[in-house]
């Protein structure tokens, strides 16, 4: 049972393992190619299986020769055979060189220039959108707001999930799967129609939050009309609409861990809180990490609960980086300060995302 | 003995009783909590408009009407908004499972010149915020005259980098012998591809359709940007405008975003398997 249980948890947490393998794999790929080559490779092209290593050796060797760099490149034998790999992926490559790749160049083009979507010609003016970044009010406070809610959301979520995953994983709860299940549910929704959900419940008066904090002594609050408690009202409905993920995350980690080493601590003298904290969520920790890098980039691209539930209001209390992008490039005209404020996301993004790299690698 | 391996039963029972009592009010609160709120909506949906502002609320309507349903649907495009969201959602799953597919084959099986760049190219855009990416492709759309239009919405999400991971890393455990026996029985490239990978492949297809269908469904950024005309509305952008048009009329509001989520709610139920295992793989761009 236990086992059945454990093996379940392995096989969600595999995408994660997968990803590692990615990342290493572009490593080792030039020794694997020789190895790789296949019985099958060697019958069809009448190379020796001694010399198994040799064909892409002499090839090279005697490209040096034979004349100029692209008839080398093309008598190159590995490439000769294998011209099919690029219609493989040719559809593929065209659309991420279209809107993937040109993009970025062209973000970090935009960057640098000022004017609105529409105009033909937008002049040049080198660095001057990053000075006004720093000096602008609005930009300070979008930087503030985001950064308050990431270092706000991101504990809160992974604590509380972690302690519903031990609940959750608690030995005397059967049906885990419904659990899970339930805790999925919020993650089905679209973020707008989740601000829909929320913005009924949250609504001032007659709101189910209103109604039922009032039962604890609470007044009522204006979880989206008061500067004060709006950025916290948003986070509220990101919280109910995250907290599955970190959850399935944690339960499947959770439940991965040998039973042998609980009761070995528990021979030892442990009390389950020991066990808990000495040796489960030890063996968690590159999962709470990786939750930890998730939610983080998550929360500093938060844009679609603010759209709808605040667009930014009232006076600024929500207005998050996506968000002054996306007014900024869409409805003010400024397309480089957006640009610009979109490679400053990026800069943000980045180190957090390494570190999401490394701890998958280290997996 | 039987009466001592009773007793010893029972007192293990009394014991953990006190502990199960709490876990499992813990769990309803938690169940009351995750699920409570679409419940909700759900039974305000059918609320007369004054029931709606009550204080306090109803949890269940006084007279079940059916009017927010009767009005969406009549007086707002949502059938269309509903069907646009289908259409989209189907064709991008379709397509951008297709073509991950057949990059993931040749990253998995072939060796190329420039492979392995390629890949690590892949590799370093899934940090690329979205954001940055949404002017430019805006721009970009805009001179391929697709804005306003269904391309406008389907062809820029077909290339899924992560989808190419995903496949290329299940092709990879599919052995070489079943493709050699293939080729030895005269099967070319893309037969291979057709007949071999793909059904072998198909518990990673069907995580990746999960994943990208399920994203396609609840995507607002990219159609905001693109679509004008409220005709071409998908759901989350239509959900959006209501909140803006309808600002206080939570019936209409409440029934329109259930209608929302339903597809997939029952999508969900009969293939959880895959959502969850798709859930970390959607993770990883954000």
């Amino acid at each position: 049972m236990i086992r059945g249980r454990a093996a379940v948890g392995l096989v969600q947490l595999q995408p994660c393992t997968d990803l590692q393998r990615v990342f290493f794999a572009a490593k080792a790929k030039s020794s694997e190619f020789h190895s790789r080559k296949s019985i099958y490779h060697w019958a069809r092209t009448g190379e020796s299986l001694q010399s198994g290593a040799e064909p892409m050796t002499s090839a090279t060797s005697s490209s040096v020769q034979s004349g100029t760099a692209i008839a080398s490149f093309w008598k190159r034998s590995d490439v000769r055979r294998n011209v099919g790999a690029y219609l493989f992926i040719l559809p593929f490559m065209i659309l991420f060189a279209v809107f993937n790749v040109g993009p970025f160049f062209w973000a970090l083009w935009l960057s640098l220039i000022r004017g609105d979507l529409v105009q033909p010609v937008k002049p040049f003016v080198g660095l001057q959108n990053y000075v006004s970044l720093t000096t602008d009010n609005i930009t300070l406070t979008v930087f503030k707001n985001s950064l308050q809610y990431t270092v706000s959301v991101v504990p809160i979520a992974v604590i509380t999930a972690l302690a519903l995953a031990f609940l959750i994983g608690n030995k005397l709860v059967r049906f885990k799967d419904f659990y899970r299940s339930v805790v999925f549910f919020p993650l089905l929704a679209s973020a707008a129609a989740t601000a829909q959900i929320w913005s009924y419940i949250l609504a001032p008066r007659y709101g189910v939050m209103t109604y039922l904090l009032s039962f604890v002594g609470v007044p009522e609050i204006y979880w989206l009309s008061d500067p004060t408690f709006a950025l916290y009202g948003i986070l509220l409905v990101e919280w109910w609409r995250g907290i599955g993920f970190h959850i399935i995350l944690f339960l499947a980690a959770m439940l991965g861990v040998p039973e042998e080493l609980h009761e070995a601590a528990r021979i030892d003298g442990a009390n389950a809180w020991q066990v808990a904290i000495r040796v489960t969520i030890p063996l968690m920790r590159p999962v709470i990490l990786f939750s930890v890098v998730m939610g983080t980039i998550w929360a500093f691209q938060l844009f679609d609960t603010v759209f709808v539930l605040t667009n930014g209001g009232p006076v600024h209390s929500t207005a998050t980086i996506v968000w002054y992008i996306y007014n900024h490039a869409f409805r003010y005209g400024q397309v480089g300060m957006a640009a610009a404020m979109g490679v400053v996301l990026l800069l943000i993004i980045m180190p957090i995302s390494f570190v999401q790299m490394r701890v998958l690698g280290e997996r | 003995m039987a009466q001592s391996i009773f007793n010893r039963k029972t007192q293990k029972f009394i014991k953990v009783l006190p502990q199960a009592v709490v876990v499992y009010v813990l769990l309803a609160a938690l169940v009351i909590t995750m699920l409570g709120p679409y419940l909700y909506i759900f039974s305000s949906s059918f609320k007369e408009t004054y029931t709606l502002i009550s204080i306090p609320p109803q949890l269940f309507p006084e007279k079940f009407v059916w009017d927010n349903y009767t009005y969406i649907l009549r007086e707002l495009p949502f059938s269309l908004w509903f069907f646009n969201t289908i259409l989209v959602a189907v064709l991008v799953t379709v397509g951008t499972v297709f073509i991950d597919a057949l990059a993931a084959y040749a990253f998995a099986k072939k060796q190329f010149w420039a492979r392995d760049f390629l890949f690590g190219l892949m590799l370093a855009t899934i940090m690329i915020p979205g954001a940055l990416l949404l002017i430019p492709a805006f721009l970009i759309t805009n001179k391929l005259g697709l804005l306003n239009s269904y391309g406008g919405l389907i062809i820029p999400a077909l290339a899924n980098v992560l989808g190419v991971f995903l496949l290329r890393q299940f092709m990879q455990t599919i052995p070489e012998e079943l493709e050699h026996a293939a080729r030895i029985d005269g099967c070319s490239d893309f037969g291979v591809f057709w007949r071999i990978i793909l059904p072998l492949s198909a518990p990673a297809l069907a995580t990746l359709s999960i994943v990208v269908f399920t994203s396609q469904w609840n995507n607002l950024v990219w159609p905001l940007v693109v679509l004008n005309d409220k005709d071409l509305y998908t759901l989350p952008l239509g959900l959006a405008l209501l909140r803006s048009e309808f600002q206080v009329n939570y019936g209409i509001t409440s029934a329109a975003a259930f209608l929302s989520v339903v597809p997939l709610v029952i999508v969900f139920i009969f293939l959880q398997r895959y959502f969850l295992e798709g859930l970390t793989v959607g993770a990883v761009k954000g």
